[in-house]
């Protein structure tokens, strides 16, 4: 994962994201089906590093929404580092260029990054549920298109493949 | 560099890996007490440019339409002000009359609330306002609309505040006209998008009519009396036969809530709340 020369657009773009995130999403809305633009930069960088570096990644991104979310802490960092690790290795399983399948790893990253909070946030069933079924599902599908539109704007720039 | 795949590049991600897990679960089982010390610090170092740039989109998003409240409220406590200067000089004569002490002045502190992506967001809420605007634990939160939860710790500049979807909270309650007491607790409904509040406690042989309003009793120390906290929605269950629970339709939703304010007296100190909602 460290930087090397031509990288520099990727980081940009994940700073570009960690600014979208403190300050575009609470400008604009900031509910709860809103698009997470830290968990995208987390995917993206993901996409691009070797797992183990994913889940340090991941780990670090969870600190900050523990930090700043304080319902249980080490929730976040369970989850991003899990979801991280697991996204490393989808995007060497799964063929990258495909804008569809960018879609779908960023839904099922963001989804599952919520579901395994809730498991271990320790809420009630009825929460639960409503995460699954709504609001989870609703900001998984926000912060997919997100991530597609990004993808579609930079990957001319920026080289998502995995380093060989 | 390495392919992902090749074995020692496995063993190095699997060993990042898994120090990341335990190191994750440890922090899960670490006490709230130590955990306070680490989320602060950071928050209050390296993520204090982060929550600046936030506190900023927050303000500018809320700004337009709080103008335009503002201003309501501002014409309404005008008209309603004309009428203070006799009220205060006819209260002054009756406490003189009745030896009562005069009353302590009550304060409050306006934050903003730093909304956050996690699910989680909504049983806490980040607040802008820190030890060194005033704020301090165990401050009630209130909005216009009534009770939202309590300030449970405070950095610097920012303070973490449990609302009462958190499943910590509780509060001393009584009915409006001060004839039912009980304790307020949140309860998750069997509606997945409907979490409530539950009015416990209740003797078996009182009984709360739909839509009562239930304000804070002002018992513990903590919540002044008189601030509404929800209306009553129907019997939830009976316990045994000696207790009833009532459910109660809260009235602030933390889920939208953008501004808050923290109530910088303590009850004993505090007057009983006075308005429309909060009373």
């Amino acid at each position: 994962m460290s930087p090397r020369r031509g990288a520099w657009p990727l980081w940009l773009v994940l700073a570009v994201l960690i600014l979208l995130h403190f300050y575009l999403r609470p400008r604009l809305y900031a509910g709860r089906g809103a698009p997470d633009f830290l968990l995208l930069a987390l995917l993206i960088l993901a996409f691009r590093s070797k797992p183990g570096w994913a889940a340090v990644a991941g780990f670090l991104v969870g600190l900050v929404e523990d930090v700043l979310t304080p319902a249980r802490f080490g929730a976040g960092m369970f989850a991003n580092t899990l979801v991280a690790y697991v996204a490393a290795w989808g995007r060497a399983v799964f063929f990258a260029d495909n804008l569809l399948v960018n879609f779908g790893l960023f839904a099922v990253g963001t989804w599952l990054r919520n579901l395994l909070i809730y498991l271990v946030s320790g809420v009630g069933v009825g929460a639960f549920l409503a995460s699954v079924t709504l609001w989870g599902t609703l900001q998984a599908l926000t912060t997919a298109l997100a991530g597609t539109l990004v993808i579609l704007a930079i990957r001319h720039r920026v080289d998502f493949r995995l380093e060989e | 560099m390495q392919r992902a795949g090749s074995r020692p590049g496995l063993r190095r991600d699997t060993i990042l890996f898994a120090t990341c897990m335990a190191l994750s679960v440890a922090a899960l089982l670490l006490p709230g007490s130590a955990t306070d010390a680490i989320t602060t610090s950071i928050r209050e170092t390296a993520l204090k440019p982060l929550l600046w740039l936030q506190l900023r989109a927050e303000e500018g998003r809320t700004s337009r339409a709080r103008f335009s409240q503002t201003e309501a409220q501002r014409d309404t406590a005008a008209l309603r002000a004309q009428s203070m200067p006799v009220l205060e000089n006819e209260n002054a004569r009756l406490r003189a009359l009745l030896e009562l002490k005069s009353r302590q002045p009550s304060g409050f502190l306006a934050a903003e609330v730093l909304r956050q992506a996690l699910p989680t967001d909504g049983r806490t809420l980040l607040l802008s306002a820190g030890l060194r605007d005033g704020a301090r634990p165990y401050q009630p939160v209130i909005t216009p609309e009534g009770l939202l939860g309590v300030v449970s710790r405070s950095g610097p500049a920012t303070s973490v505040a449990n609302t009462w979807a958190h499943p910590e909270f509780r509060v001393s309650a009584v009915t409006d006209s001060g004839g039912v007491l009980g304790i307020v607790a949140p309860s998750a409904s069997a509606d997945p998008n409907l979490t409530v509040l539950e009015f416990r406690g209740v003797a078996y042989r009182d009984t709360v009519p739909d839509g009562t309003l239930v304000v804070t009793a002002g018992l513990g120390g903590v919540f002044p009396r008189g601030i509404a906290i929800g209306r009553v929605n129907g019997v939830r269950r009976e316990e045994l036969g000696w207790e009833r629970v009532y459910r109660l339709i809260p009235m602030v939703n933390p889920g939208v809530v953008s501004h808050v304010l923290l109530l910088t007296a303590s009850a004993a100190e505090m007057p009983p709340a006075t308005g429309d909602s909060v009373r």
